[in-house]
């Protein structure tokens, strides 16, 4: 019983970090109707900014979100501006290829400075466990939770409250009308493609004190951001929060009872079956 | 003998009711315009028909053939076919290849395909056209590609959605000619048109649809004269 | 002169030159490996000729059927994994296992067709990822049927013998380079036949818009279903083809995301949807990758004075330019996406276009 708590607060800690990814993709859908093959690279580029803050300047991981992500979103709106805009009109087959080709891209180009070497981000306290409700998780988990929901209520309060997060919803749901309403909608893309790539980046800080931080990482993390979105619901954040969640118990409870070789396939199954029969996701489609 | 039987026909889409329990029949080699305010879910019936999504209530019969649930390449290998109110060109390909795509529908032979290709561009006054890419082409010429395309399907019912939509006079008058050759050569039509003087021109009878449900149906004077058609739909014409 | 806008595919008949050049061009084909002795010139034909197959036959699901499986890895995989278990545990002689390894991969692609060909567009590429990724991580897992990630390494392809006579022994580059060659005609004759019949007007009818063609009378699972069996057809020989030549197997090698990417980068750099388009792709892309790989790049830079071999610059380059390949890869993706989507062809055929217009 015991090791079946565990491993549910394992998932939900872990599921809070993944809905910050999905959250990111979802953004970028739901304002462009780009499906960003990148997400999961720009994820770790997040990681080794971090690991550099660390290593370099000696700045706790949790502590320098503060500075990756301004970094991230302006990284992530230079992207928008220079390529993604251009291929806003042209087939999605098209876009996903040339997310494709920047992931590769990015993913080189780190491997190329880096080396593909396994890099550890050890803190003093990266393998401490704290106590909830008697059930025994990683402190660092914890941490990241905590930050995660921070995030995210930041960010619906900005998506709520304030007027360009209004109008990037307006956009969301309809590109053309909020054209005509006066909304510059180019603006609106980059600010998305920024905020999407800051998550990413953010949810990249946060698992680097308990994920070996490699160029390649980032494949894995873009399907699981594509499950969790189509999943939640192409466009839905609450979808997409849910849909981290979802993934992280899964993926936590298939590696404890399956194997830790087969919980990918687990996540891989689950989009196919979502894919294949409930494409729209629990939440729907695009009501941001 | 009456080609389709359309017999109360409902579709739903979650809550709304985009046909609502529509009956009429159409009889062997006549023209039926077939009117109504936008909305009024005269596209949503030609979709039904033609198998794009079944109805959700009520039956369609052609040839005395139970076409609900059938898929659409079924529905044309049987007869009946339909031309899109926003004009589908297969963009890259050559106009002679779109037409030749249609006549596939009726042989496996490439060369026999082309042979009957060339004819119906030529039916259309577009053969010279021929190697012109198909997303190249003006609008008015774009209809005309999409009505040979589909005549080449060898079709006994062909159901034209707006054919004259966003054509010029002249246009659409080689459209109409089009049209009563087409009726010569004993293939039945639906035509949804917004030109009320091109309907009464074609049609040897009009169904009125408005909101979903069947408002009238009649000879053209009938309708023209009928007073709730009138109020619904040509009194904001007139 | 040909008016703007016309399709060039307009099937007048080839002419007498073109003929004649082919029967040259297959000529010094034919007897290339009698003249050129180099094991290493042998080596990278062999690599065009593999790069061609495997562009050819995603060109036929992806280029004329509108379908872009970006998970093709799934049935070069299954190609090299069959012949390969199959040489190895069962002693079976890849000229049969070759053919078990076509029977297995048309099923498969039936099984996977009919979970992605429900989806669309980008949904669609999504789930092709999804499957090829489960197979990559099937195959590290099943590790008694596969060797997991550790791969087959091929002990002895045996002798092929007809009728008593040993007709090779497969110990020098020459027999491969012949397969290479016929497979690669093959597939490219099989693309030409495709585009000239029925098919190839269905698969483009359904690329260019699939509700309208299956308003035509078009049965749309059927033929993307037959399009997808081509395809993986010959992307599985390919599979078996490499497995012998190369001698070692692995998932990362034969089932990853990368050749996926790598195959769908071949047409698409020479334009898809047409049947030379993968040829010019292997051509850019083999040349380019095995002068990375060689460092043949940083050398020139080096020799033609234009990077110094002592700065930093030319040290960093002399060390890991060659490990770059899939860098200049995702480089390439975007350079042809956003500024020549048809590909080199297509490119071409527009500026031929416009130098028309402009001597009419």
């Amino acid at each position: 019983m015991l090791v079946f708590l565990q491993s549910l607060m394992s998932g939900v800690l872990i599921g809070g970090v993944y809905a910050l990814i999905g959250i990111g993709l979802t953004i970028i859908f739901g304002v462009m109707r780009v499906i960003n093959f990148a997400h999961g690279d720009i994820l770790m580029i997040g990681m080794y900014l971090t690991f550099i803050l660390f290593s370099v300047l000696g700045i706790d991981p949790f502590v320098s979100i503060a500075i990756s992500i301004p970094l991230m979103f302006f990284f992530g709106g230079l992207l928008q501006r220079v390529f993604i805009n251009r291929v806003l009109g042209a087939l999605p087959q098209n876009q996903i290829l040339l997310t494709i080709g920047l992931g590769l891209i990015m993913s080189n180009t780190i491997m190329l400075i880096f080396t593909s070497d396994y890099k550890i981000l050890t803190t003093s306290y990266s393998s401490s466990s704290v106590s909830l409700a008697g059930v025994s998780v990683s402190l660092p988990l914890a941490i990241s939770f905590v930050i995660t929901a921070a995030i995210t209520a930041l960010l619906y309060w900005f998506l709520i409250k304030t007027d360009t997060g209004q109008a990037i919803r307006a956009t969301a749901q309809d590109r053309e009308a909020a054209q005509l309403m006066g909304i510059n909608v180019k603006r609106m893309s980059i600010i998305a493609f920024g905020i999407g790539s800051a998550l990413a980046g953010t949810a990249g800080a946060l698992i680097s004190p308990t994920y070996y931080i490699f160029p390649q990482v980032g494949s894995t993390f873009t399907l699981k951001a594509f499950v969790i979105t189509v999943l939640g619901g192409m466009g839905s954040i609450v979808g997409a929060t849910l849909g981290g969640i979802i993934i992280g118990v899964a993926e936590s409870m298939g590696a404890v009872y399956i194997s830790s070789g087969w919980k990918d396939v687990v996540v891989y199954v689950l989009f196919l079956l979502v894919l294949l029969f409930k494409p729209a996701g629990l939440m729907g489609k695009s009501r941001m | 003998m009456a080609i389709l039987e359309i017999k109360h026909v409902s579709k739903f889409f979650g809550g709304l009711a985009a046909n609502s329990d529509v009956s009429f029949d159409v009889e062997q080699g006549m023209i039926m315009g077939l009117i109504g305010p936008n909305g009024a879910g005269k596209t949503t019936l030609f979709n039904c028909i033609t198998g794009y999504y079944p109805p959700s209530r009520g039956e369609v019969l052609f040839k005395g053939q139970r076409m609900n649930g059938l898929e659409p390449d079924r529905v044309c290998k049987l007869g009946m076919a339909r031309t899109w109110q926003k004009v589908r060109p297969l963009a890259k390909l050559s106009v002679l290849d779109n037409v030749v795509v249609g006549a596939l529908c009726r042989t496996n032979s490439v060369k026999v395909a082309r042979d009957l290709a060339h004819e119906q561009l030529k039916v259309v006054g577009l053969d010279h056209k021929s190697a012109f890419l198909a997303g190249g082409l003006p609008i008015g010429e774009r209809k005309k590609l999409e009505v040979a395309r589909v005549l080449a399907t060898k079709p006994e019912l062909l159901l034209l959605d707006e054919v004259m939509g966003g054509l010029n006079p002249a246009e659409s008058e080689e459209i109409i000619q089009l049209i009563l050759d087409i009726k010569k050569t004993g293939v039945t039509q639906i035509v949804i048109e917004h030109d009320m003087k091109a309907i009464m021109r074609l049609s040897d009878r009009i169904v009125v649809l408005n909101s979903g449900e069947k408002l009238a149906e009649g000879g053209p004077q009938e309708i023209v004269s009928n007073p709730e058609v009138i109020e619904a739909y040509l009194g904001s014409e007139h | 002169m040909r008016p703007i806008g016309t399709s060039l595919t307009n099937n007048r008949g080839t002419s007498p030159v073109t003929i004649v050049a082919g029967l040259a061009l297959l000529a010094a084909l034919l007897l290339f490996p009698q003249l050129v002795k180099s094991p290493y010139a042998l080596h990278i034909m062999i690599l065009l000729f593999l790069s061609t197959i495997m562009g050819e036959s995603w060109n036929i699901l992806g280029g004329y059927t509108g379908q872009y499986s970006v998970g093709h890895a799934a049935y070069f995989g299954v190609g090299a994994y069959t012949t390969m278990v199959l040489m190895q545990n069962h002693q079976v002689a890849p000229w049969y296992g070759v053919w078990a390894g076509v029977a297995l991969v048309v099923v498969v692609a039936v099984a996977i067709g009919s979970i992605c060909f429900r989806l669309r567009g980008p949904y669609f590429v999504l789930a092709s990822i999804a499957v090829a990724e489960v197979m990559r991580l099937s195959a590290m897992n099943l590790k008694d049927l596969t060797n997991g990630a550790e791969g087959i390494l091929a002990v002895e392809i045996p002798a092929f013998t007809l009728g008593g006579t040993v007709i090779t022994d497969f110990l020098s580059k020459v027999p491969f380079y012949y397969i290479g060659l016929a497979l690669a005609i093959l597939t490219i004759v099989v693309t030409w036949l495709v585009q000239h019949s029925k098919l190839g007007y269905c698969f483009q009818a359904i690329r260019e818009d699939q509700d309208a063609a299956h308003s035509l009378g078009i049965h749309l699972s059927l033929y993307k279903n037959v399009a997808l069996i081509i395809s993986a057809i010959f992307t599985a020989l390919a599979g078996s083809f490499y497995a012998i030549y190369v001698g070692f197997i692995d998932p990362t090698t034969v089932l990853a995301l990368d050749l996926s990417v790598q195959i769908v980068l071949i047409c698409i750099i020479g334009g898809i949807g047409t049947i030379w388009g993968p040829v010019i792709g292997a051509l850019v892309l083999v040349p380019l990758s095995e002068a990375l790989r060689s460092n043949l790049i940083t050398q020139m830079l080096i020799k033609s004075g234009l990077v110094s071999g002592e700065s930093a610059i030319g040290i960093f380059l002399k060390e890991h330019l060659s490990h770059a390949h899939a860098l200049i890869y995702g480089i390439l993706v975007v350079i042809v996406i956003l500024f020549m989507p048809d590909g080199v062809l297509g490119f071409a055929k527009k500026l031929l276009a416009k130098r028309n217009r402009r001597t009419a």
